[in-house]
């Protein structure tokens, strides 16, 4: 190889995009697990035109058709005061998603910058960050999220408080053993030795190198995010009826388990419908980036 | 039949598939070994000179490697319709192979004696004839003794991170040589040792084949190691055979221009040098005095301390402005901590650095230091970010050195791509879609963006191919006579120091052991290291080789951290 075609040498191949796009596509677990978002997604935004009953999804009362079973008329059932559980399902979508655009919106730049700082600076700012999300974390969330709902009062606001309050530090914890890996990378001091600020370091040089983990962690979250707010709906602690929380209509039905079993069930197969979606699209994105979590 | 090769591989054609599509990657090869023969197969990153080996012991990918034709025969049997049992027979007992990398071939949980017994275990269960323990480790220690380990009994009962990298490759090869084999493939042994501890492998390995009458396949990229361990040599290019001959044919007299611009692309270690510039005057830019530097472990919690290490000791150097000055060591000499003592990267343990006459501590505080002072580093790999295109990583600097306006930049950006000798297009690009030279080349503009009047340069060639790595220092060269430079360079390689440096400083064990010119150091090494080194360079005629310091056992055992009995 002489010096000129070593220099006028292109490396022709797909772009980094294009390779992750293929890689996607072959992967049918992803797709399925993205065609489900999108279906959980598309139901929540378009609940008003989509339900048969959006009258329903308030304090609407029909003592005549309570409890019906799942017909053509009510796909999933009605429940114990009349009301048509599929239209209550689009709307509950609508309440899950809320929470977790709510708590990760917060939580996740929380727990990055945070992360940043920690595997960037080493020493007193390492110890302190990592020292309170260890602390953090050693607390059982359920536990902590019943406390700070119980002093608090139970609303749909101060449940996401609560799941925010946990959640940063799982991405915490991941972004500070990335951006630790990467800050000994030589190309972080070079930059600095070429000038550049410690913001630009974390910011321009680092968290690129973070993203794909953090989005695939966040990906993973969400679905865990709908199960931990159902979890804490059904305990009473979440959304107050009669807004429609998925968690809220699992508990409410389980009183008529087993005879009017689609009253528990088939909101229950919500959830797992939407934490199925997430976490296949999660997968997906880990195998397409090529990440660890 | 006597006249059967030991090994004939015949118009090989292989491919590999990724994303449905097929990319042929050898192009009929044609390889033939008398058995008793010595034979190379050179070729630089990409050649495909491992994927042939992997092919003919049968470890390719799978199912990404596709043979798409030829044949390959092992002592006249085809090996590639054999069936799966029948040709895992052969690994490991009629044909085994020594890998590259020493520390990544073993598993870090199992101790030496360990790996070696499985070894044996399995070769012997797939032969059909299992045999006891206690036969098994009078094998293993007749081998060992062979590969000359110091303290056979302590090696088997370690653990591979234990063991020093020499010992680790002596194992490795011991480990190949278990079950007698026909033909020893050695795929680049001694790549990541020092250059003595190559020197020292490569010693064992010839006196081993001539020993045993083993035949040798030696894949490597280093032409002097080819002079010294075989006779007859194939070069590969791209995925093909281009030349093939006995090696003092093909070394005297090469047709391919490829491989004679493969041969000239290596540093002479005598004989004229690259004209240039000496410094220009004698003024002293950076000058050290007494330089220590101790590292202490932090001291944990419950635990005894850890004794100080003394990583550089007592080095008074000076270097003139506009020189080149090489500090040349192997790994653990502390030229890295030199440098970036130098650099003001890490604070000296006592001793005076100082840069024009004021001194480092001083400097340090100040913004406008990091203008003068700069560093190329070793691995272009991990020196720029891969999310960050080339334009990106230069605008850092320029914007510290005072372009502000987007207009201004780009300009800068093209002039200083143009200086590293890259097109304007490449300012786009990710790393990931440049070559390695390309990278460093980079990685250099990035250096330069402030202006600096000293370079660091640390092993800026060691992670390249041969020929790329002479346009490397063809280009810092000619940005030395542009732009006024003084360069500090470190290197293991003397070879290539000889050919570059105005003055070296040669550092062993912590302390600079020699300095002086470049002639002076190669004409007369002082040195009793210094000599040692020099020896171990493998060159490529064999006028150098009668040329190199003479140095006795005794000398060889008192410097060299030795692996030998």
């Amino acid at each position: 190889m002489t010096a000129a075609s070593d220099v006028a040498r292109v490396v022709d191949e797909p772009s980094n995009l294009t390779r992750a796009w293929r890689r996607f596509l072959r992967n049918p677990a992803a797709v399925i697990g993205a065609l489900i978002v999108i279906s959980v997604v598309a139901a929540a935004v378009l609940a008003p035109s989509l339900a048969s009953y959006p009258a329903h999804a308030g304090s609407f009362v029909d003592f005549r058709s309570r409890h019906l079973a799942p017909s053509l008329v009510h796909f999933m059932g009605t429940d114990n005061v009349g009301r048509d559980i599929f239209s209550r399902v689009l709307f509950g979508y609508r309440i899950s998603l809320l929470l977790v655009v709510g708590v990760l919106g917060v939580a996740v730049p929380l727990g990055v910058l945070f992360g940043l700082l920690a595997g960037y600076f080493a020493g007193a700012v390492e110890t302190a960050v990592m020292g309170f999300t260890n602390v953090m974390l050693a607390m059982p969330p359920l536990v902590m999220a019943l406390a700070i709902t119980a002093v608090l009062s139970p609303d749909l606001i101060n449940s996401m408080i609560a799941i925010t309050c946990l959640w940063w530090t799982w991405h915490c914890r991941l972004v500070y053993r990335v951006a630790k890996s990467v800050a000994a990378e030589d190309f972080v001091e070079a930059a600095r030795l070429a000038g550049a600020s410690h913001m630009h370091v974390l910011f321009r040089e680092l968290l690129p190198n973070c993203t794909a983990a953090i989005s695939v962690k966040t990906t993973l979250d969400a679905g865990f995010v709908i199960l931990f707010g159902a979890s804490l709906s059904f305990l009473g602690l979440g959304v107050q009826p009669p807004t429609p929380d998925l968690g809220t209509m699992v508990a409410t039905g389980a009183q008529f388990l087993p005879e009017m079993w689609w009253e528990a069930v088939m909101p229950g197969l919500a959830i797992l419908y939407a934490i199925l979606g997430f976490n296949l699209l999660g997968d997906g994105l880990r195998d397409m980036m090529d990440v660890e979590i | 039949m006597a006249a059967d090769p030991i090994l004939e591989i015949q118009g090989l054609d292989l491919g590999f598939t990724a994303y449905g599509q097929t990319t042929q990657v050898l192009h009929g090869v044609d390889l033939r070994i008398e058995a008793g023969q010595r034979v190379a197969v050179i070729g630089e990153s990409g050649s495909g000179k491992t994927v042939t080996m992997k092919t003919v012991i049968g470890t390719l990918p799978h199912p990404a490697g596709r043979v798409l034709g030829g044949s390959i025969r092992f002592q006249g049997r085809e090996l590639l319709t054999l069936s799966r049992r029948e040709r895992d027979r052969l690994k490991g007992t009629d044909i085994s192979i020594v890998h590259q990398d020493p520390l990544t071939s073993f598993n870090p949980v199992f101790t030496i004696g360990r790996h070696l017994n499985d070894v044996l275990r399995f070769a012997d269960r797939r032969l059909g004839a299992a045999t006891d323990r206690a036969d098994r480790q009078r094998r293993i220690e007749a081998t060992l003794s062979q590969v000359q380990l110091k303290e056979p009994e302590r090696v088997l009962r370690s653990y591979p991170f234990q063991l020093s990298g020499g010992m680790r490759q002596r194992v490795l090869i011991a480990m190949a040589l278990l079950h007698r084999p026909k033909l020893l493939i050695a795929d680049e042994p001694g790549t990541a040792l020092d250059v003595t501890t190559q020197d020292e492998i490569m010693r064992l390995l010839n006196q081993l084949v001539s020993e045993e009458q083993l035949t040798l396949l030696m894949v490597t990229h280093n032409l002097a190691i080819v002079r010294q361990t075989s006779d007859y040599v194939y070069v590969m290019q791209a995925g093909r055979i281009v030349e093939h001959g006995a090696v003092c044919d093909i070394f005297g007299m090469p047709r391919m221009p490829y491989t004679r611009q493969l041969l000239d692309a290596i540093p002479p270690l005598y004989g004229p040098r690259v004209q240039r510039r000496e410094a220009h005057g004698h003024s002293a830019v950076i000058t050290t005095n007494g330089l220590l530097k101790r590292f202490v472990a932090p001291r944990r919690w419950l635990e005894p301390a850890s004794p100080p290490v003394t990583a550089v000791r007592g080095a008074t150097l000076s270097i003139s402005r506009g020189d080149i000055f090489g500090i040349a060591g192997e790994s653990g000499s502390g030229k890295t901590t030199m440098a970036r003592m130098i650099m003001g990267l890490l604070p000296p343990t006592s001793g005076r650095i100082a840069i024009d006459g004021r001194s480092i501590e001083e400097l340090r505080k100040d913004p406008a230091f990091r203008h003068r002072v700069q560093i190329v580093y070793q691995n272009p790999a991990s020196s720029l970010n891969p999310r960050r295109t080339v334009a990106q990583t230069l605008a850092v600097p320029l914007a510290f050195a005072g372009s502000v306006g987007r207009g201004e930049r780009n300009a800068r950006i093209r002039n200083l791509l143009a200086q590293v000798e890259l097109p304007a297009q490449f300012a786009s690009r990710y790393p990931h879609q440049l070559s390695g030279g390309q990278k460093q080349r980079v990685a250099i503009a990035r250096a330069l963006a402030v202006e600096p009047e000293i370079l660091v340069l640390d092993e800026p060639t060691s992670a390249l191919d041969v020929s790329v790595q002479k346009t490397v220092i063809d280009l810092l060269l000619s940005l030395r006579e542009q732009l006024g430079l003084t360069y500090l360079f470190i290197s293991h390689d003397l070879s290539l120091m000889r050919n570059f440096c105005n003055r070296i400083a040669v550092m062993f064990r912590g302390e600079i052991c020699e300095q002086g010119t470049t002639e002076a150091v190669f004409e007369h090494p002082r040195h009793a290291y210094t000599r040692a080194l020099i020896a171990s360079i493998p060159v490529i005629s064999e006028a150098e080789e009668r040329a190199k310091p003479v140095v006795t056992l005794e000398e060889r055992r008192a410097v060299l951290a030795s692996t030998v009995q």
